[in-house]
């Protein structure tokens, strides 16, 4: 049933910024198809409200209260000085290929993934300009999202640019690969940007989003990436979300798993005023396993939500979720995490779990996890806890003569590492981790 | 020396008032051994003392060396001497062993005004004192208590006692869960920590601990207060005749 409602400010701007950049966005005639198509899905239904079940959390129409000038190019240069403030000492230091998009724009400048045999690395922009083949074929069909989702169409409406990624079959590419997104716009913009990665049969990626700011924490982001995990792959793909304090970070995964494939996820996410992430993972061949985790650390009136959906569509597959919040003040946290193992998928074995810390009286979380089982021989389990730090525990360390603040510290670094330790990269790991240290420092 | 005078306690969720004029004095290097039935207040009297949240002190005072203890927080009282050895020690998931015994023996000592121990430094003190007490390497290497049997735990209680070397050791009902063999180690540890300069309160219900730790007084708690003490031989009789003297039923 569609209610006609009177649309939002934030929706009348969208209509018509869509009409007024279409015409400059890139793309042949075919994308230009796909992005009408997109427009004319949200344009339907408009921003999503908490009555369409899954934004049951984050009412975007209500939460979206003016939308910024979608940006064709940042106001302001970022250099590889910005970037090290961005990043901060332990990611700056990551021994990694890196490809940089700034304000939505992929920067070759910034960019240094030459000498990695094996992977093959173009601006969006080019490639839809003038899609070969093989890219028409999957494009917006990897693992779309299932019905209509406003969050993807927007990003396809408006994609300006993004990664493409194909990595050869069984290479392994010896580094990981940082994909860092940085507005830097001293003005308030809104972005959609997009990656594409085809990961060969056999080979051996680890690929890190970065989205953060550079000099105001305030613009709005629509960023989404499609995957195809090759049969025998083993992909790590982990995303660090650090947007200013007063963003809008709206994201989107979309991954399908090839046979006997391993596929390694996480998701990190600090900074960001108003964020919702979304992880479609779907298992399209027997014998994969894949382990979609996450930590969010959440303070003053942050909104994160994580919504996942791991579709068993194959028999013979294993998946693990470890989610875990931490949040202070008045924070909300929300994870909506499905399971959904279809009638032939015989012999799954599905787990996951969701565990908040709050640190405030006034923090929430709202968990949902969800098992959606047609298949009769499977082993499945969820759960979702949340609550205070053990004041019996607390005591115990402070009857060491630990004081008070550094024991909460080190017993919320405790319930947060145990996310975190599940990231094979060490590299990578220990950041994250001294990032989640810095967190509780300068809480 | 402790000094403990009048000391009235209750719990604040409910209001039960559970030490109801606790008079005890246990003097520098002396073992004094705390025996009372269940529900006597034995653990509230430990707690109390250690600083634990959810015990209302409504009268009396605690002395240690002349400080106040009840004006203290938990850390500050560790930090002045005090280590109370728990009946169930906590596990901590996800806190290293080694990493919290580093960040408690440093938090003493900075609260001290002291330096802090430096990586290979502390390594030895701890690998030392861990041969000494029988503590498996391996349960170092692991999160704080998490899946150590029960004798394990108490172990490691020791072995912390023997690390931070408290002035005034609580030892709550350090035989529970033991078995014969994990007693006598424990109560080996204890003994070893025995000096002039340590005083140190055993709160047992039995008293079998007693013929491994041989305290210098025995007093019996009885509904929140000390109503006889002696000598060891106190122990004994009490092994006896039961608490039944003291208005309790056998437990």
């Amino acid at each position: 049933m569609t209610v006609a409602v009177t649309k939002t400010e934030a929706e009348r701007a969208l209509k018509s910024q869509f009409e007024a950049k279409f015409d400059a966005l890139p793309g042949n005639e075919w994308v230009r198809g796909l992005r009408r198509e997109a427009f004319a899905e949200f344009d339907r239904e408009g921003l999503p409200t908490r009555r369409n079940e899954p934004f049951k959390y984050t009412d975007l129409r209500a939460l979206i209260r003016e939308v910024a000038e979608f940006s064709e190019t940042g106001n302001m240069p970022v250099s590889e000085t910005d970037l090290y403030d961005v990043l901060g000492v332990d990611l700056d230091e990551l021994d990694a290929y890196r490809i940089v998009i700034i304000d939505g724009r992929f920067n070759r400048e910034l960019s240094h993934f030459d000498r990695a045999a094996g992977l093959e690395v173009m601006p969006l922009q080019e490639v839809l300009d003038a899609p070969p083949d093989w890219f028409r074929a999957e494009f917006g069909k990897v693992n779309p999202p299932p019905g209509s989702n406003p969050v993807l169409a927007l990003n396809t409406a408006f994609m300006t640019d993004g990664a493409v990624i194909r990595v050869a079959e069984k290479a392994v590419i010896d580094k990981p690969v940082h994909l860092i997104s940085v507005t830097g716009s001293t003005q308030k913009i809104a972005i959609a940007h997009r990656n594409f990665v085809t990961v060969g049969a056999g080979a051996k990626i680890t690929l890190l989003e970065t989205y953060a700011y550079r000099r105001m924490p305030f613009a709005q982001r629509n960023a989404a990436t499609e995957m195809i995990v090759g049969d025998g792959a083993e992909v790590h793909h982990l995303k660090y979300q650090n947007e200013g304090v007063d963003a809008l970070h709206l994201s989107t995964w979309m991954t399908r798993i090839g046979a006997r494939a391993k596929y390694n996820a996480f998701q990190f996410a600090l900074g960001g005023g108003l964020a919702r992430s979304q992880i479609y993972a779907r298992f399209a061949g027997e014998g994969a396993q894949a382990d979609i985790s996450g930590a969010m650390m959440q303070f003053g009136r942050q909104h994160c939500d994580l919504t996942m959906l791991v579709d068993h569509a194959v028999p013979h597959c294993t998946s693990r979720e470890l989610f875990k919040a931490v949040l202070d003040d008045e924070a909300r946290g929300i994870f909506q995490g499905k399971i959904l193992v279809r009638p032939h998928a015989q012999k799954t074995d599905a787990k996951e779990m969701a565990r908040a810390l709050l640190l405030s009286p006034r923090a929430e979380f709202d968990a949902k996890p969800e098992l959606e089982i047609y298949a009769d021989d499977v082993a499945c389990g969820h759960g979702a806890t949340s609550g205070e730090i053990d004041e019996n525990m607390l005591f115990y360390l402070r009857s060491r003569g630990i004081p008070e603040d550094l024991a909460k510290t080190m017993l919320i670094t405790a319930f947060i590492d145990e996310a975190i330790d599940l990231i094979e990269d060490e590299a990578i790991r220990e950041a994250f981790k001294k990032i989640s240290c810095g967190w509780l420092g300068c809480r | 020396m402790l000094e403990i005078k009048n000391l009235h306690a209750r719990i604040e969720e409910d209001g039960t008032e559970v030490l109801r004029g606790v008079d005890l004095t246990v003097p520098t290097g002396e073992v004094h051994a705390i025996m009372g039935p269940n529900g006597s207040g034995k653990s509230t009297l430990s707690y109390v003392l250690a600083g634990r949240d959810g015990y209302e002190v409504t009268e009396g005072s605690v002395t240690w060396n002349g400080v106040d203890l009840l004006e203290l927080e938990p850390d500050e009282r560790a930090a002045a001497g005090v280590f109370l050895a728990f009946q169930y020690p906590m596990e901590i998931p996800g806190v290293a062993t080694m990493t919290f015994l580093r960040a408690a023996m440093n938090a003493q000592r900075k609260a001290r005004g002291e330096e802090e121990l430096k990586t290979p430094e502390f390594m030895k003190i701890v690998k030392a004192a861990a041969e000494k007490l029988k503590v498996r390497p391996e349960l170092l290497k692991r999160p704080l208590n998490v899946g150590f049997s029960g004798g394990e735990k108490k172990r490691m209680e020791i072995l912390q006692m023997s690390l931070l070397e408290p002035g005034l050791c609580i030892l709550d009902e350090t035989d529970s869960g033991l078995d014969i063999d994990a007693l006598r180690i424990v109560a080996e540890g204890v003994n070893m920590l025995r000096g002039p300069a340590r005083s140190m309160i055993v709160i047992t219900h039995y008293q079998r601990l007693l013929n491994y730790i041989v305290p210098d007084r025995v007093h019996v708690l009885s509904k929140g207060r000390i109503v006889r003490s002696g000598g060891k031989e106190l122990a004994e009789e009490l092994e006896q005749s039961g608490y039944r003297d003291f208005g309790e039923e056998a437990a």
